[in-house]
């Protein structure tokens, strides 16, 4: 009996030591093996514990249990130390060079313009306005009588115009959806046209021939150049992304009066005047003015009953001064040194 | 048009703001000042009035009107004073005739005896230096500075040179010839109204003077002619001569009839004060319409409904005030020389812009809460767009134009030739729509295709990418009038499959899940054959209808185009797209049982269609095969010549139960015996 009590102290130094001295998960593994496994040495003392009385058995049992239990702590925290030991030691060992450019997906480009008219119709969207479409070969009519500007009027100079050998036109402009869409749908109304238009002149890095536009269109029983204010000014800060001022001055469009220019404060110089904006701090971007009473007229609505706004205005400018391009040509390049920046 | 500081200066007591700051003032309430350039002592105002002020602001005097109205500093009192010959009057030397008062409303002369030809002063000189204008002598000068102070243009004849002392206001006949001023010779015809005498003309009217009857040193007695044409003849002679001045541009846009007394009276006083002349009494007038002032209603309800602010009937008042217009009760009386103003709206727009839009609050509309309608087409536009950028591509956008260079490459037919229709795939009536005036030939046409410009983008882009992946989704053009979107893209390398695994992903993702192709084997008529490889080009059907083609470009395009590379399409009619597109999409349990995988090699000749032996596997084994995969296509060494092999993982999985291996077995066996059923069908043990 005191042999085996001895036995249990011995075993539990010369395990301890042992467990101590073990260099890997291998040799760790053996000496689990010689001291806790089915025939390992406190197996074999518990099972000479089967001749001793009762008592004596429970007590050393206990014990041995005990030591069964070190045991297993020890082996346990033997094994993450060397674990981790290891896995220092690979760690140290591997190295990389983080400075290595990365491996990037194949990812395609969406067209800056694509780009800039989803955020504006994004825009436009939440304050309820839908987006409407119409066609790019125009009548004459829906292009220039229908919106005031009768034959022979010098104001139909400044849209040069594309004319197809088939009778009809390319459109100058999106506003004759104003009159498409109030031909077929009764106001109050709310829409934004984005679509290609179409001016005949030489090209440079500030004239296109073809281009991108949106008309903004708001028709209700009293509607307001203040209400034009709101929501262009609240356009502009929601597109820039930054507190924008704007100002209306006068100008003239046959199918609107008044007739306004807008222009937002220079985005480069932030007003104070710079190249781009000619050293004026404002930029011009976009005509408007309150609906003309011979346009609801031609739209087959009558005149007294209602008031509107409209506006239209470049994308490709508006792409411009967000991205700071210097050329216009550049959008319908094709050129994938600069779609590919976007 | 450029005005001189210095001369609007003139017609103020007061001292006017500095050039910038009156360039600011005009701009906010008139009309853009676009540049302010020194000239000398002097400032040199370029402003940019609207089409619909130039009636009375193509004039330092209209000018001076609005800085008045802004700035509120009063004009000078008009100084035109001079003495007449009260003995002679102009009707003794001179009589006119018009033709037609619609050609011409009014025609008014003076006629002014001994003139002393000569140069005009130097401060004269200077301001039509600024201006941009030559001087010459002192009676042309006058002419043009009150054509510049006024906005009529006037015109002197010298009176000796007159034939018959009639002048006949009347439209050119044709072979008639004038030389102008300048020396240049034009051929007149019925569409230039032309100022003649007993003999032959002597100014195209409202556009230039005559070199014969114009004024030299030695002319004593000058006619003055002011005149008022009708804008659009003179519109229409200017075009045809193709001859654009400074009276042209004026009376293009229609000037006030009452405007020619005016300026006569200001230009007398200076010939009287710069080259001696003493003005005949009287003056000779052809005005037999005389025009009188507008009254225009004005509601001040509607001015704050529409401006959206209520503006003090005092200031709108002072305002209108301001612009000479007279208050008659509700009614504005407005100056004859104010042709922009003829409805209430316009009265509304003076108001808005002298008190000033910055006053104007922003206010959101009170408004009925209506729901902005979703776009589908703008919808699927951009779910496609996003699909094709994820899938590697970059999106283009080319001009909606189309050059004769490339319609002959691509075999569009040539409407002059109708020995090219029958190589052209187009219907008869699917032809190019061609410009009336095109910017040039590369522009000639509107697009038929997406596809020539796309081509061309990767012609450009070659050198610099060693690879090409990019689309377009635009509009495409065919007579008589057919708009229809399409969305095309372009790979480049041999990437038939490559092209066509992002074609089956675009479909699906799009909700379009029924999707074959069909060997497109186009008749020699159809010239798609132009653009398509013939051996290697598909049609792309769902639902039982063609939505477009697949395939790589044929070698004669390539080389037409120069592009190096072999070069893969697909060209999609995005309508029909858009139509079958769905975002239904329903999910699908994944089985609880697991799948087991086994491999089958089939030895086939060369010719075989991978769909054949797929869709033999798939009948096969019904609903047991989960799927199949290819994985490889083998063709060359230890094969026999002719043959290729094809592997294929076949996935077995019920959602019912495991599959036991003795059921696997089975099938796989029959789908051997199916197999090599086929003549020349070997499976590879």
């Amino acid at each position: 009996m005191r042999m085996a009590k001895i036995n249990l102290k011995t075993l539990k130094n010369k395990a301890k030591k042992e467990i101590e001295k073990a260099k890997d998960l291998k040799g760790l593994n053996r000496l689990f093996n010689k001291y806790l496994a089915k025939k390992g040495e406190l197996v074999l003392i518990l099972r000479s514990l089967e001749k001793l009385p009762k008592a004596r058995r429970i007590d050393i049992g206990k014990k041995a249990n005990e030591l069964k239990n070190f045991l297993k702590i020890e082996f346990e925290k033997k094994s993450q130390g060397i674990k981790e030991k290891i896995q220092k030691e690979t760690e140290e060992k591997e190295w990389l060079d983080i400075t290595v450019p990365g491996k990037r997906p194949v990812w395609g480009h969406l067209h800056p313009l694509t780009i800039t008219k989803r955020k504006v119709e994004e825009i436009f969207q939440a304050m309820g306005f839908s987006i409407i479409e119409g066609p790019d070969i125009e009548t004459e009519w829906y292009n220039f009588d229908a919106l005031n500007i009768p034959k022979e009027h010098p104001a139909r100079d400044v849209w040069d115009t594309f004319y197809l050998k088939n009778g009809w036109l390319l459109r100058t402009h999106t506003s004759p959806v104003q009159v498409r869409y109030m031909e077929k749908n009764n106001p109050p109304l709310r829409i934004i046209v984005p679509g290609s238009v179409f001016r005949h002149e030489a090209t440079d890095p500030s004239h296109e021939f073809q281009l991108y536009q949106i008309e903004g269109l708001m028709v209700d029983k009293k509607i307001s150049v203040a209400n034009l204010k709101a929501i262009v000014g609240e356009f502009f800060r929601r597109f820039f992304e930054k507190d924008v001022r704007f100002r209306l001055r006068p100008d003239y469009f046959p199918f609107t009066e008044p007739s306004f220019d807008i222009g937002i404060s220079c985005v480069i110089c932030h007003g104070k005047g710079c190249s781009v904006c000619k050293k004026s701090g404002w930029l011009e971007v976009a005509g408007a003015g309150m609906v003309h009473p011979h346009v609801f007229k031609n739209s087959k609505l009558i005149p007294k009953d209602w008031q509107g706004w409209a506006f239209g205005f470049g994308l490709e400018r508006l792409a411009i001064l967000k991205y700071k391009i210097n050329d216009i040509r550049l959008f319908r390049s094709g050129d994938l040194r600069f779609l590919t920046q976007f | 048009m450029v005005f001189s500081y210095h001369w609007l200066q003139s017609f103020f007591q007061k001292k006017l703001p500095q050039p910038e700051k009156l360039a600011e003032v005009l701009t906010r309430h008139f009309a853009e000042v676009e540049e302010v350039n020194k000239k000398g002592s002097d400032f040199a105002l370029n402003i940019d009035i609207r089409p619909n002020r130039a009636g009375d602001s193509f004039s330092h005097l209209g000018i001076a009107r609005e800085i008045s109205a802004v700035t509120g500093l009063s004009l000078w009192p008009e100084a035109d004073k001079y003495k007449e010959i009260k003995n002679k009057k102009a009707g003794d030397f001179i009589s006119v005739k018009v033709q037609s008062k619609k050609t011409c409303p009014r025609y008014s002369a003076k006629v002014i005896d001994n003139i002393k030809v000569g140069s005009s002063p130097k401060w004269l000189q200077d301001r039509l230096r600024v201006c941009g204008l030559r001087p010459i002598n002192n009676v042309v000068d006058i002419a043009n500075y009150v054509m510049l102070e006024t906005g009529q243009p006037l015109h002197a004849f010298d009176f000796e040179k007159i034939e018959g002392a009639k002048i006949i206001v009347r439209k050119a006949e044709k072979g008639e010839k004038i030389t102008t001023l300048d020396g240049e010779k034009y051929d007149l015809d019925s569409n230039v109204l032309v100022i003649a005498d007993k003999k032959r003309p002597i100014g195209i009217a409202g556009i230039k003077g005559e070199k014969f009857s114009g004024i030299n040193k030695k002319t004593k007695i000058i006619v003055l002619e002011a005149a008022n044409f009708n804008p659009q003849i003179i519109r229409k002679g200017s075009r045809k001569l193709n001859l654009k001045t400074d009276a042209s541009l004026r009376f293009e846009h229609g000037i006030d009839s009452n405007l020619t007394e005016i300026a006569l009276n200001r230009a007398c006083y200076w010939l009287e004060k710069i080259a001696k002349g003493k003005p005949v009494s009287g003056l000779v007038d052809f005005y037999p319409v005389k025009v009188l002032p507008k009254k225009i209603k004005l509601d001040l309800d509607y001015v704050e409904k529409l401006l959206g602010i209520k503006i003090p009937q005092r200031e709108i008042r002072k305002i209108l005030k301001s612009l000479d217009f007279k208050i008659i009760g509700k009614l504005v009386e407005v100056p004859t020389r104010r042709l922009d103003i003829s409805m209430e709206e316009d009265l509304i727009e003076e108001i808005g812009r002298i008190y000033g839009y910055d006053k104007i609050p922003c206010t959101f509309a009170v408004s009925s809460l209506i729901l902005p309608q979703k776009n589908l087409n703008i919808f699927w536009e951009d779910f496609a767009k996003n699909i094709l950028k994820e899938a590697g591509f970059t999106e283009v956008y080319n001009y909606s134009f189309f050059g004769a260079e490339e319609a002959k490459l691509f075999g569009y037919p040539n409407r002059n030739e109708g020995a090219e229709k029958k190589r052209s795939f187009f219907d008869y009536e699917e032809k190019l729509i061609e410009v009336e005036n095109p910017l040039n030939q590369e522009y000639k046409y509107l697009r038929p295709s997406l596809i020539p410009a796309l081509l061309k983008n990767v012609e450009k882009n070659q050198r610099y990418f060693p690879e090409i992946k990019i689309f377009e989704l635009g509009k495409i053009f065919k007579s008589k009038r057919t708009e229809k979107r399409m969305l095309t893209g372009v790979m480049t390398g041999d990437a038939f499959y490559e092209v066509k695994g992002v074609v089956d992903l675009l479909l699906n993702k799009l909700g379009i899940s029924d999707i074959w192709y069909d060997e497109y084997e186009p008749t020699p008529e159809e010239s798609k054959l132009l653009v398509w490889h013939p051996k290697k080009c598909a049609e792309i059907k769902t639902n039982g209808q063609e939505i477009g083609f697949l395939g790589e470009v044929s070698p004669k395009i390539l080389s037409g185009l120069d592009i190096k590379e072999r070069t893969v399409l697909f060209d999609i009619d995005f309508e029909k797209l858009s139509q079958l597109a769905s975002e239904e999409h329903e999910y699908r349990p994944i089985s609880k049982f697991p799948a087991a995988v086994r491999d089958i090699a089939v030895l086939v000749p060369r010719n075989v269609k991978i769909a054949e032996v797929l869709n033999k596997i798939y009948d096969t084994g019904k609903k047991i095969i989960r799927d199949v995969e290819l994985f490889d296509i083998y063709e060359g060494e230890e094969i026999p010549a002719g043959k290729k092999n094809l592997a294929f993982h076949i996935i077995y999985q019920a959602q019912d139960r495991t599959l036991t291996s003795a059921e696997i077995d089975q099938i796989q066996n029959r789908i051997i015996e199916v197999l090599e059923k086929e003549e020349d069908w070997e499976i590879r043990k």
